[in-house]
């Protein structure tokens, strides 16, 4: 569904993706791991087309991608829910999900109430401006107006960070919802534990370079990727 | 007390011309995080447009309006492809020189195609005024007025109640996660500039027709009251602009009566060199409508 090949991005003279050759199957969850400053975060970036790459392919569903801004990536089906959210912090919660449905044409009022039923804390909150909600719920909020798009492939930047445990709980089932719906996901995670629930496939990204890739056993079989990224216990 | 009463009707009147230019000039400011020295000239571009069209053909005052509000919006358009578009991220200084140019630009165009210093407008209104009492209004004031609220009333529907409005608020909360929604910034920024700028337009043709009058100062005349009724009101506030714009008014017709016409601007000036050395709460606000 989405390929990435000998993908180079870089900030000035500093490549921050030194050749990421990646792929996503339709339907499944794969997940990015890495430490920070690995350039996880380049990565999505230069897919949903807010960093242009110097070099290598991005295709989606066999289309190029890569020369695309943003909002043409959204239109053909691709959303991100950025690692600092981005809410609209000065709309309210149901404009913010308006916003992300952009794009539709016709008559969305269906969409809205899925997104309700499966967050109920911003059906209660939809009048609320978004820049009074919690962590939490600003990632809540994140995830339903990128999902506001219908994207067929959804890009998760760190959905866990700095968020209470009961809460990144929330975030896994609702990917997992997501995905059973059919729904592609790339995410990209620190908390290994977490993603090795949900995901079929891993790549590790070390400096800008893809140094592993396999599927959840293969993961936990690997020595140094176990004591990096599981501690000690076997998963 | 009946000076004072008068005074600040007048000021009113003055202020809702104020407001209106400001409102543009914000709409631009809030989109763009941009001042746009051009937009003044924009205007003086559609009231020469539709000084020209008058002198050519001698055809109504609707006509007129249309065309000062078309004109100005296509010249909008010019400068926000021109200047503002290939600076959307970062060199902001690059951009307002760039409008600076752009200025300069439609001011010498006028002056070619009419080069007479002043050029006579058909009138808004023939008539007298209407008296209020002791108080007297000009037509054209109350128009002003009339124009300002509808105006306010009509881009509050098309801000909150709107799709675009709602693309529009949010390149102004944040333009990144705006991109990420589906929204395309350069296609908001575009008809922001064209909205604006045709506000302007009307505002510019109800100026003129008033006067009855148009010269080329009414480039500069509108960039400098625009902005300085912005920076009143707190910049990238439409509300703060309105109050700006009639709080200028207000001023300009106070003092101008109690300190004479020379210390009009100046006083002006002044007020807004101590609030930018004090900056009050509200105009340290970077708050989206």
């Amino acid at each position: 569904m989405l390929r990435v090949v000998d993908l180079v991005t870089a900030y000035g003279k500093i490549e921050a993706l030194k050749g990421v050759s990646l792929e996503v199957r339709e339907g499944s969850i794969t997940c990015v791991l890495g430490p920070n400053g690995a350039g996880k975060t380049t990565l999505m970036l230069t897919i949903a087309g807010v960093l242009r790459p110097r070099q290598g392919a991005i295709e989606f569903r066999g289309e190029p991608i890569a020369a695309l801004s943003p909002h043409a990536i959204v239109a053909r089906g691709v959303a991100l829910v950025p690692e600092n959210r981005l809410v609209f912090a000065h709309m309210t919660v149901l404009e913010n999900l308006h916003a992300g449905a952009y794009q539709r044409k016709g008559p969305y009022e269906n969409d809205l109430e899925k997104i309700f039923a499966r967050f109920p804390r911003l059906k209660e909150r939809a009048s609320q401006d978004a820049g009074t909600l919690s962590g939490g719920e600003q990632q809540m909020l994140a995830v339903a107006r990128a999902l506001m798009s219908r994207p067929k492939l959804l890009l998760m930047d760190e959905p866990s960070l700095g968020l209470a445990p009961l809460v990144v709980e929330e975030i896994f089932r609702i990917i997992a919802e997501l995905h059973r719906d059919g729904t592609s996901i790339l995410l990209v995670e620190q908390n290994a534990h977490m993603a090795l629930r949900v995901a079929q496939h891993f790549y590790l990204i070390e400096q800008g370079r893809v140094t592993f890739s396999g599927d959840p056993g293969s993961l936990a079989e690997d020595e140094l990727i176990r004591r990096a990224y599981l501690g000690s216990a076997r998963a | 007390m009946i000076d004072f009463l008068q005074n600040t009707l007048d000021g009113l009147a003055l202020g809702s011309s104020y407001a209106l230019l400001a409102l543009g000039f914000t709409l631009i400011f809030g989109v763009l995080r941009r001042a746009n020295l051009a937009y003044g000239p924009a205007i003086l571009f559609g009231c020469y447009c539709a000084t020209w069209a008058y002198l050519e053909t001698g055809i109504g005052l609707l006509f007129l309006a249309l065309i000062a509000v078309a004109g100005s919006a296509l010249a909008g358009i010019y400068v926000e492809r021109l200047c503002f578009a290939p600076h959307r991220k970062g060199a902001a200084a690059a951009a307002m020189v760039a409008s600076f140019a752009l200025w300069m630009q439609f001011e010498e165009l006028a002056t070619l195609a009419l080069p007479r210093h002043l050029y006579a407008f058909p009138a808004l209104y023939e008539g007298g005024p209407l008296s209020l009492g002791r108080l007297t209004l000009r037509v054209e004031s109350l128009v002003m007025l009339v124009a300002a609220i509808l105006v306010c009333a009509a881009l509050w529907g098309v801000l909150y109640r709107s799709r675009f409005g709602t693309a529009v608020r949010a390149v102004i909360d944040s333009p990144a996660a705006a991109e990420l929604s589906g929204i395309s910034v350069s296609a908001v920024s575009l008809r922001v500039f064209a909205l604006a700028s045709a506000i302007g337009g009307l505002t510019g043709f109800l100026i003129v027709s008033g006067d009855q009058q148009l010269t080329p100062m009414l480039g500069m005349w509108s960039t400098l009251k625009g902005m300085l009724a912005m920076m009143l009101g707190g910049l990238g506030s439409l509300p703060g602009a309105i109050a700006g714009g009639v709080a200028l008014g207000l001023l300009e017709a106070h003092s101008q009566w109690y300190l004479g016409p020379q210390l009009r601007d100046f006083i002006a000036y002044l007020l807004l060199f101590i609030l930018l050395a004090v900056r009050p709460p509200w105009m340290n606000t970077r708050s989206a409508y």
